[in-house]
């Protein structure tokens, strides 16, 4: 697929709804979790709050703040308007244009800029699920970002072999690694990282200072030209013992599973289910839903977070193009929090890491 | 300034007593009470994005997640994090606040912790602007109609503290660290973006909490963030470099370059002139409009057409913005950044300084260094 051929499809869906005009804003905030409309819609990452005008039969036009900010912004190849408030351009721009509105972005955005949307377009509709079905799946160039993505994020865990070491704090090995992949061409890097003899969790680095006997538990998550890609790792700050080794073998067979389940045509459930058996039959069962965990993966953006979370909830088709997360990261009672996942694209023949190198237990020598 | 935002915060965020100790943070509520007199306590809104005043009143910089404070006028304040009951641990030791709690089922705390508040008044609420639609329906159905008291606090938090003036200081070293890594890249003949990496990587050595920076491939004339590598050279090349250090930001425009660049140096020159005129009680609008007046004949840079600069402290951008229309006045104990941009048809600069606002004018705590080339 293309960004043309997705466009196309979001118009298609707007004649279904039978929708002249869709709408979509972000409020510049950038963030794995939430879905941006305005960067499907342009490819455009904006410094500050941003719209789009798609209408459904006409040329797109990008809003972008701050108004300097409107020559990079032309780079994405639409017309672009720059202004110094995204709703007062965003109403300019639309000129009172008349026929049915949809507007997609706003449970997303701050409620500042969503409220005053809302006073301006009363009668607009939601159109989310128009722009983010038609980005499920993700485009040609959003496949070959994932892969250098990817690769960033192969060469940022080889970095924090190299260099994590006991006396060295989570925030210092942190900085160090997102600057590491800055140097690589990723504009961002989503890098929840943290130490310590047992972890409850992942969670943003802090200022503890790691120990010899420590497990490190990072996702590396850079992104480039807006795709984010993840790798889910854990080291040991010194020898593993026997029974994390057992443990971390059992959460690779488990994310095997998920990766074998995952065909086109399937519920992402069933990747849910498949990592979780392998778990359960190992006695975890427990340790398979909240408040030990609540997914098992999920999909990757800053555009379209579709197809969602590898979660039992998530009855999604699997399709061709789509580029998620199989993650079994896992507290188990006896070592603690682990990370092991893989980012994957769904092919006609199933799921296809997009990493060189399968997550296994590393051991940094001290 | 617009940077862009990151995905995560990474850089050093831990409460550090020794620099800001918990009494601080309990005089600055004090004087909330102060301005809202009825109110009972405050409800405090802070994500990755929008955080200066949740951070000014707990310390505490949301990372991942957004967080919210209860701060009763009376009693101990509550901090609730997203992201679960796991990231509790990861939380804690980036505030004073003792009871650390996940954000969830927040609607039927905020309506209890409302009711147990003593003396009959209601909450107050700060920084609702800048919460998801959800959430503050949410605290809103729980709280009733409640009255937001962002811009009270902001007034609050324009006189910085000895203590915070501080780390803004420390912040304008980093920076300094940053320009000067900058320049030797310039000078080593590295491409565009090493040059801007290098700078990021002496700051974040420099202690740096957080590191956002712009520059220009086209002379000066407009600027991006970092999308991908450049290995092209920029001689010279326009950056703008924010610097947070324990939780205070400084910011810089500079013209990095191997040689001195006339036009940086004019529009230092008119920089200068502008800081001369600084003065507690001086119009903002009004040195806007004499730096205008002085860059004659070029015209404002596309970046300083709208502001001259603007507060600057726990967030990059604080009121007052430095607009022509602004008449708002410099404060003592106010710290500013004050930006001087120029342009014409083939040549672009823009320089700034950071400013501490005293009773007899204003201390330089950064300044552009000169374009000498070395």
């Amino acid at each position: 697929m293309t960004h043309v051929e997705r466009l196309a499809a979001i118009r298609a869906a707007m004649s279904e709804q039978q929708l002249d005009m869709l709408v979509a804003v972000h409020d510049g905030s950038h963030f794995i979790e939430t879905p941006n409309p305005v960067f499907v819609l342009s490819r455009f990452k904006s410094l500050g709050p941003a719209a789009v005008l798609l209408p459904r039969d006409g040329e797109p036009v990008l809003i972008a703040t701050p108004a300097w900010d409107v020559e990079r912004a032309q780079e994405s190849g639409l017309r672009v308007i720059g202004a110094d408030d995204v709703v007062d351009g965003t109403i300019a721009a639309l000129d009172g244009a008349s026929g049915a509105i949809g507007v997609a972005g706003l449970p997303f955005t701050r409620l500042e800029i969503g409220n005053r949307v809302k006073q301006a377009l009363p009668q607009a509709s939601a159109a989310d699920e128009i722009v983010f079905d038609a980005a499920a799946a993700k485009t040609e160039d959003e496949i070959a970002n994932a892969r250098e993505a990817t690769r960033i994020a192969e060469l940022g865990y080889a970095r924090m072999l190299e260099i994590a070491r006991p006396g060295m704090s989570e925030d210092e090995l942190a900085v160090e690694l997102k600057c590491h992949a800055r140097s690589l061409g990723a504009e961002d890097n989503f890098l929840l990282l943290c130490a310590g003899p047992r972890n409850p969790a992942v969670a943003p680095s802090n200022g503890r200072i790691m120990q010899a006997g420590d497990t490190l538990v990072a996702e590396i998550t850079p992104s480039y030209r807006g795709q984010l890609a993840q790798i889910c790792r854990t080291v040991t700050l010194g020898p593993a013992g026997d029974d994390l080794k057992r443990k971390y073998e059992l959460l690779v067979r488990a994310m095997n599973a998920g990766i074998a389940a995952a065909m086109p045509g399937a519920p992402m459930s069933a990747v849910c289910r498949a990592v979780n058996a392998v778990l359960e039959a190992q006695g975890y069962g427990e340790y398979c839903h909240p408040p030990h965990i609540r997914r098992r993966g999920h999909g990757l953006g800053f555009g379209s977070i579709r197809p969602g979370d590898v979660s039992l909830d998530n009855d999604t088709v699997l399709q061709a193009g789509m580029v998620f997360m199989i993650h079994p990261n896992q507290h188990l009672p006896d070592t603690g929090y682990l990370l092991c996942g893989e980012p994957v694209l769904l092919t006609a023949q199933g799921a296809q890491p997009l990493t060189q190198r399968q997550s296994a237990l590393a051991e940094i020598a001290i | 300034m617009h940077t862009m935002q990151p995905t995560l915060l990474v850089g050093p965020s831990d409460w550090d007593a020794a620099r800001m100790p918990k009494d601080e943070f309990l005089a600055r509520a004090t004087a909330l009470w102060r301005t809202a007199r009825a109110a009972s306590g405050a409800i405090v809104y802070g994500d990755r994005a929008h955080h200066a005043e949740l951070a000014y009143l707990t310390n505490f910089t949301p990372k991942l997640e957004a967080a919210l404070a209860l701060i009763p006028r009376v009693g101990s304040p509550r901090l609730f994090v997203g992201g679960g009951a796991n990231m509790i641990q990861a939380a804690k030791p980036l505030t004073f606040i003792e009871s650390v709690q996940p954000l969830r089922d927040i609607g039927a705390t905020v309506a209890q912790w409302a009711r147990e508040q003593s003396g009959g008044g209601r909450p107050v609420l700060i920084a609702g602007a800048f919460m998801p639609p959800a959430l503050h329906r949410e605290i809103a159905e729980a709280a009733g109609a409640i009255a937001d008291k962002t811009t009270d606090l902001a007034t609050l938090m324009r006189r910085k503290s000895a203590r915070e003036l501080a780390a803004i200081r420390e912040a304008c070293a980093a920076l300094d660290a940053a320009i000067a890594a900058m320049n030797e890249a310039q000078r080593a003949r590295a491409g565009a973006t090493a040059i801007v990496l290098a700078g990021e990587r002496a700051a974040y050595r420099a202690g740096a909490q957080d590191v956002r920076t712009l520059f220009s491939l086209d002379g000066g004339r407009t600027l991006r963030p970092f999308e991908t590598s450049v290995d092209g050279s920029a001689d010279p090349l326009q950056v703008y470099v924010a610097v947070r250090r324990c939780g205070y930001w400084a910011e810089g425009f500079a013209v990095i370059s191997a040689s001195p660049n006339p036009y940086a140096d004019g529009a230092a020159e008119v920089l200068e002139y502008a800081i001369e005129m600084i003065a507690p009680g001086r119009r903002c609008g009004d040195v806007r409009r004499s730096i205008i007046d002085a860059i004659q004949p070029f015209h404002p840079h596309a970046v300083t057409k709208q502001a001259q600069g603007n507060a600057i402290g726990l967030a990059l951008e604080e009121p007052p913005l430095l607009t022509i229309y602004s008449a708002e006045t410099f404060e003592i104990d106010g710290v500013y950044t004050l930006r001087v941009g120029i342009s014409d048809e083939h040549n672009h600069a823009i320089v700034s300084a950071v400013l501490a606002v005293n009773a007899y004018g204003c201390e330089v705590l950064w300044s552009t260094p000169v374009s000498d080339g070395k």
